[in-house]
């Protein structure tokens, strides 16, 4: 019972990751329509930019982190217009092959940046954990999940609660509908990007002390957080945070025991078994909106 | 001079000519119904209106100033609100955040912005329950009261309603026009309808459209006479749409 705790914990920690990753995704693709392949590589830039200002720089850990988030708005916006804008008016495809081209432009200035050797970021705090109970809680991963409540319930607030919300989703249910409400859907479409940036980012850089910092981190993030989206129910919100966790509790416990070695295959056992049974996802029953 | 004044308007669809040269105007404080069978290019000529559809040739001048090729968003910032064919409610938002939303071209606050949302339910006290129902769960012809109660709140000074009877029963049809017969206090209205009887009861003006192009204009008692009207309109080649 106490491992079971244990593992709980951990995978609810590592499915946070996922969760706000997955969160960037749904929220680009309901407002464009489009599966942005390069939301991994950002969670992977902005671990990058960690060890820029935190390690070789040598700043104050959360002036890097702000500085870094800062960061992230700003690829948010490059994104934006040097990927998606241009091919606003084309089909998806365009856009997806786009994103695949960002995402490995982006890794590989990385790699011609750094090298292929990972690097290694310190956690936000010096205690590396607390014991409660039968259960060890990592201060990481303490952080990772308390950050990730934080942003699920600014995301209901900022989305069901302000008017630029209401605006952001009208924008992603009808856009010519939106234009001729005077909402500016380029503008609705470029918050959307530079939130999903900032999302993302986030997710890496509170997965890089855990993880290493590496070029690889985005494609395996990704990854994991796109079949989050799927076992959610793609498109929804509430399913992307719910997926996420679920794909972080079922890998550690599938590595704990059933085997290390494939516990990155377990997320995609999950994601297959999903996608022969029930591929609208646990969620996927509510799409009276689009009828 | 008129509020709005469109002259040898052509737009294209590809290589298609959906305008072939339309003219018309509309005065301020008028309503204006602009008849036409399926096809004929009437939700084209309200298209260009609000920019959705760029002209290829001629001018569309609102209060003097050209306005073509100007965006949509631009456009109903000037003061020109459009009521698509289809309503256009979006399906995930409530009704109140439907009608809240069309305010969207003026800066208002949210507090005075829910006032005058509620405010719009006066006008349309039927939709008045549904305020917190998603868009998706109405009926047609509640989806249109909200469509028409959006785009009201823009405050335009031109409304163009694209087809406001479509797919709704006749009793529901008379409760939208008795609507419309109430904005035109205040507001001018372009109305494009298949319906001519209807259409036509609430005008100032009517024209008819024909393959892109006017081939009428005048009163409406001066139209009810004429064989043109009809011919397109009682001679059934306008199929009825889901």
């Amino acid at each position: 019972m106490d491992l079971v705790l244990q593992l709980l914990f951990t995978g609810i920690g590592i499915g946070a990751v996922y969760a706000l990753v997955a969160l960037g995704f749904v929220l680009i693709f309901r407002a464009t329509n489009v599966v942005n392949f390069a939301q991994g590589e950002f969670s992977m830039v902005a671990a990058y930019l960690m060890v820029v200002f935190a390690v070789d720089l040598g700043w104050p850990y959360w002036l890097s982190f702000l500085l870094a988030l800062a960061g992230m708005a700003l690829l948010g916006v490059i994104f934006n217009l040097g990927v998606y804008y241009p091919l606003r008016h084309r089909t998806f495809l365009p856009v997806i092959i786009a994103t695949i081209g960002a995402s490995i432009l982006m890794a590989n200035s990385v790699l011609a940046i750094y090298g292929p050797q990972p690097q290694v970021l310190q956690g936000w705090f010096e205690t590396p954990g607390i014991q409660l109970g039968p259960v060890y809680l990592d201060s990481q991963y303490l952080l990772i999940i308390a950050v990730t409540v934080v942003m699920v319930i600014f995301n209901y607030w900022f989305f069901e609660h302000t008017m630029l919300g209401k605006k952001l989703q009208a924008t992603s249910q009808d856009k010519e509908m939106a234009s001729l409400l005077g909402i500016s859907v380029s503008t609705m479409i470029m918050i959307t990007f530079i939130y999903s940036a900032v999302l993302g980012g986030l997710a890496g850089i509170l997965v890089a002390p855990v993880l290493f910092v590496s070029i690889q981190m985005g494609s395996t993030i990704a990854l994991k957080a796109f079949a989050a989206t799927i076992i959610g129910g793609f498109g929804d919100v509430a399913g992307a945070i719910i997926g996420g966790l679920a794909l972080g509790v079922i890998e550690t416990f599938g590595a704990a025991y059933i085997s290390v070695p494939y516990k990155d295959g377990f997320a995609f056992l999950v994601l297959v078994l999903f996608l022969i049974f029930r591929p609208q996802g646990i969620f996927g029953e509510r799409v009276a909106e689009k009828a | 001079m008129a509020l709005l004044q469109i002259n040898d308007l052509i737009v294209l669809y590809g290589e298609i000519e959906a305008l072939r040269g339309v003219s018309l105007s509309v005065d301020e404080g008028q309503v204006v119904t602009l008849l036409g069978a399926n096809g004929a290019g009437k939700s084209t000529t309200l298209r260009a209106i609000s920019g959705l559809a760029k002209p290829a040739a001629g001018e569309i001048l609102f209060d003097g100033k050209s306005i073509a090729g100007l965006g949509p968003e631009a456009i109903v910032r000037l003061g020109i609100s459009h009521v698509p064919e289809g309503r256009r409610i979006f399906p995930g938002l409530t009704v109140k955040e439907n009608i809240m939303l069309g305010a969207s071209n003026r800066r208002v606050a949210k507090a005075e912005l829910s006032r005058e949302a509620d405010a719009m339910f006066d006008l349309f006290p039927d939709i008045r329950q549904f305020s917190s129902s998603l868009g998706w769960t109405l009926s047609g012809g509640q989806l249109q009261m909200v469509a028409v109660a959006r785009g009201l709140m823009a405050k335009p000074r031109l409304l163009l309603l694209d087809e406001p009877s479509l797919g709704l029963a006749p009793v529901i049809v008379q409760a939208v026009f008795r609507i419309i017969a109430q904005i035109r206090q205040d507001t001018t209205v372009l109305l494009v309808e298949q319906n001519a009887r209807m259409g036509l009861s609430v005008a100032d003006h009517g024209y008819v459209l024909e393959t892109g192009r006017i081939v009428l204009g005048g009163k409406p008692d001066e139209l009810w006479g004429n064989e043109a009207i009809a011919a397109a309109y009682l001679g059934g080649h306008a199929k009825a749409r889901a």
